[in-house]
């Protein structure tokens, strides 16, 4: 397909989606689905067939809405009306009131069962209101098994200007302006990285697309993946032609089989429309993707494991330098986006880095997407602008604590991350802020914990996870977080004393500056950052251990 | 040839471009211990005994896999590194089992020279004790999980210097073994060649040859080295 014949087909998608008068998006990603959203559409178009709105209303399943929680979800655009906990036996009844007498049911609205007024127009609530989608902005409201229905929403324009409007160059230079910053957690410039492996001349370079999410309680990538997968793969074509690149390699989390069936089914259709595969758009670019299926392992989100599992080797971190910008897949220079980041390349591209570098703090540009999760009562993914204050998240997005109950903490990062305690809640959010705390941004995962929560418990669940995802190569973390879990089970159990938590504190600086990798390396994290905040916690467990032991007589 | 100018614990000193921070050390009597460094393989930085700091470097690198290059600063004896390698020492002492005094290779093992030379006088973390098997199927040769560090050296020597991958890596973390010809018996393995390098690039007792009584183990990981560096000459 050359450029007038995409030209032409995008305008033709587009005019097709003008037709209808309105969509109704079933939200099809994972949590939905297991609510049984799959027979919700069904019936949802066999009664719009019945009523032989077929040419004026188009049902479509989308991604996700943001609201996993109140699944499965059904929204009506352009009303922006949306209903939660939807059963199919319920689909008429919606129907009847949104299309025929459009006096919507306000009590099966979202959040009908709790607020006294849900909102009829969903974007007014306060969970859609603070957001600010620009990565998700049409996960929710396109099909992401259509590439028309991409097309619909400007698909592949992005590419369509870098390749006719701008110089490889000008790209790297765009996503400098930006002032992205790499979404899988360390917040490397991605302009920077690019550029890197742009600089080294070779005649075969790989671009990679994490999709490893691992962080307990993450799934933003998954989400991403399900709902847009076409802006992934666009991001990962705008990068290889940025750096030269002419294959790319998505590697995808084994657990994610939907987000592995619809990035597969987009690149598919992508070939099949001639933007990806040899020559596209009648250029002389050519660029194309293979899927790997990740197998389990949480150290493959490393880059250099990650590089050996796409070669076929045991997935074990190598040390840098060499970078995989340098001597990557195979040796080659390797560029290594998350997902997200790549999901975040196209409205840079379409919009200018100018625009995108606006939005947030000085020192983080744009918005990030969080999967918010714990005791917080409106459970689900919501994408905000760097800056805004973890009380904004959680208590008017989140709609604050189950129960009435009070906040504690929020962990972000995962297992590399650290706890916000209470003190710290008007914190903005973004990267250096999280780090003055002692936590990260990590790749999104936000979890609450209310006061009931141990802390002591906290720091043993992640250390447990570290523990038994190291892949034991390197002596401090195969050997230091099993010790260092097993010292945090003895506080938890209550044989602790004084000396086991200073050997801890020590134990805990070493494996910190010790390890190959960023698994080891932070896997102290929620350990110290417990300790920071709440050390009376630790303290009192070891307490109890001393009077039992004076008791005893054996200290 | 042309050199380049490092300096290590405030010596300024000339290098071959593209040499490691380990090789250079070495060629200047700087002493760096290591465990999974095997003169003759390629380096993997796991055991990270070898850490040293380079200045304008945030994190410890690991020498052995770091190259230098010019007007390098590094420090390789601080006593942050020194305290860094006793607790590394501890902790393979507290992993598996290393008791010297029941051990063939009491007196020939480089993990009880690396203890004498750290001073670890005690072990002060709890035992862990891994539930390890030892495998004796092999006709000539035994392997002892017990006393396996994990460095991986009769894996590279099988794979790089035999060309046979017999040994590899199975499970991951505190679990991770060592495993012979796809997780099968030693002596039932067909990738096997019963060439011994193994034994020899063995730093501990884990490999040694059923000949061998108490302490009276001979094991020569030098000849690795020299059999690479020969082979490179016939080419």
């Amino acid at each position: 397909m050359n450029r007038q014949e995409f030209l032409m087909l995008a305008s033709t998608a587009k005019e097709k989606k003008d037709t209808f008068k309105h969509t109704i998006c079933v939200c099809s990603g994972t949590g939905c689905a297991s609510a049984g959203s799959e027979d919700v559409l069904q019936m949802m178009k066999a009664d719009i067939r019945s009523r032989g709105l077929e040419m004026e209303v188009s049902v479509i399943p989308t991604g996700c809405t943001g609201l996993c929680t109140q699944g499965p979800l059904v929204q009506y655009m352009p009303a922006n009306t949306i209903y939660q906990k939807v059963r199919v036996s319920e689909v008429q009844k919606i129907n009847e009131a949104q299309l025929v007498s459009h006096q919507p049911i306000k009590a099966m609205l979202l959040f009908g069962d709790t607020r006294p007024e849900p909102f009829v127009n969903a974007t007014d609530d306060p969970f859609f209101k603070k957001q600010l989608k620009i990565v998700l902005k049409d996960c929710g409201e396109m099909d992401p098994e259509d590439i028309e229905d991409y097309f619909a929403h400007d698909g592949y324009k992005a590419l369509d200007k870098a390749l006719f409007l701008m110089t490889p160059e000008d790209v790297i230079a765009e996503i400098k302006h930006s002032r992205l910053r790499g979404r899988g957690g360390a917040g490397y410039p991605t302009g920077l990285k690019w550029e890197s492996v742009y600089k080294h001349v070779n005649d075969q370079k790989y671009v990679i697309c994490n999709g490893d999410e691992g962080d307990p309680g993450a799934f933003m990538d998954r989400s991403i993946l399900e709902g847009n997968p076409h802006r992934v793969l666009e991001g990962m074509a705008i990068a290889a032609y940025a750096i030269g690149a002419n294959k790319g390699y998505a590697y995808i989390r084994g657990e994610y089989p939907l987000a592995i069936k619809r990035i597969e089914l987009a690149i598919r259709q992508a070939r099949r429309s001639g933007l990806l595969g040899t020559g596209i758009l009648g250029t002389d670019f050519s660029f194309d993707v293979e899927v790997r299926i990740g197998a389990g392992a949480f150290v493959c989100g490393e880059e250099t494991a990650l590089i050996a599992s796409i070669e076929g080797k045991r997935a074990t971190p190598t040390a840098r330098p060499p970078y995989p910008s340098e001597a990557g897949l195979w040796g080659k220079p390797t560029l290594i986006n998350n997902v997200e980041t790549l999901a975040t390349i196209v409205p840079i591209i379409i919009n200018g880095g100018g625009w995108y570098s606006e939005i947030g703090t000085p020192k983080s540009a744009g918005t990030k997407v969080f999967a918010l999760a714990g005791k917080i009562n409106h459970s689900g993914l919501i994408e905000v602008a760097m800056g805004t204050t973890l009380r904004e998240i959680i208590y008017e997005i989140g709609g604050g604590i189950p129960g009435g109950k009070a906040f504690k903490a929020a962990q972000t990062g995962g297992p590399s991350g650290g706890c916000i305690p209470a003190e710290h809640l008007d914190v903005k959010i973004d990267y250096e802020a999280l780090m003055n705390l002692g936590s990260i941004m990590g790749s999104g995962g936000l979890i609450v914990m209310d006061e009931d929560s141990d802390m002591v418990d906290v720091a043993r669940f992640f250390m447990e996870f570290c523990m038994d995802e190291s892949c034991g190569k390197c002596v401090p973390c195969r050997v230091g977080t099993k010790m260092m879990h097993d010292m945090l089970d003895k506080i938890c159990k209550g044989n602790a004393t004084q000396a086991d938590l200073d050997r801890l504190v020590e134990l805990a600086a070493y494996v910190q500056d010790t390890s190959l990798c960023g698994l080891g390396s932070s896997a102290p994290n929620p350990f110290m950052s417990t300790l920071r905040y709440f050390k009376k916690e630790y303290e009192s467990k070891l307490h109890a251990t001393s009077a039992i032991q004076a008791a005893h007589g054996n200290d | 040839m042309a050199t380049i100018d490092i300096q290590i614990d405030d010596r300024h000193l000339k290098a071959t471009p593209g040499a490691t921070i380990l090789d250079i050390c070495r060629d200047n009597g700087i002493d760096i211990p290591t465990m999974c460094h095997l003169e003759g393989l390629s380096d993997v930085g796991a055991c990270r005994l070898c850490l040293v700091e380079i200045e304008g470097v945030r994190k410890l690198q690991s020498s052995c896999t770091t190259k230098a290059t010019p007007d390098m600063v590094i420090q390789t004896q601080t006593d942050r590194l020194k305290n860094y390698r006793r607790i590394t020492t501890e902790l393979f002492f507290a992993e598996r089992n290393h008791f010297c005094a029941v051990c063939v290779a009491n007196g020939n093992c480089e993990l009880q020279d690396l203890g004498y030379k750290v001073g670890m006088d005690h072990v002060r973390y709890p035992y862990l004790s891994a539930d390890c098997d030892l495998d004796a199927t092999h006709p000539q040769m035994v392997m002892d999980h017990n006393r396996c560090i994990l460095c991986t050296r009769c894996v590279r020597v099988c794979a790089e210097v035999e060309g046979a991958h017999n040994w590899d890596v199975m499970n991951r973390g505190f679990n991770a073994r060592i495993i012979s010809g796809f997780n099968t018996p030693w002596g039932e393995s067909t990738d096997c060649t019963s060439c011994g390098k193994c034994m020899h690039a063995c730093p501990t007792g884990a490999i040694w040859p059923k000949s061998a009584t108490m302490g009276k183990l001979e094991k020569n990981p030098a000849m690795i080295g020299e059999l690479v560096k020969k082979r490179r000459m016939d080419r």
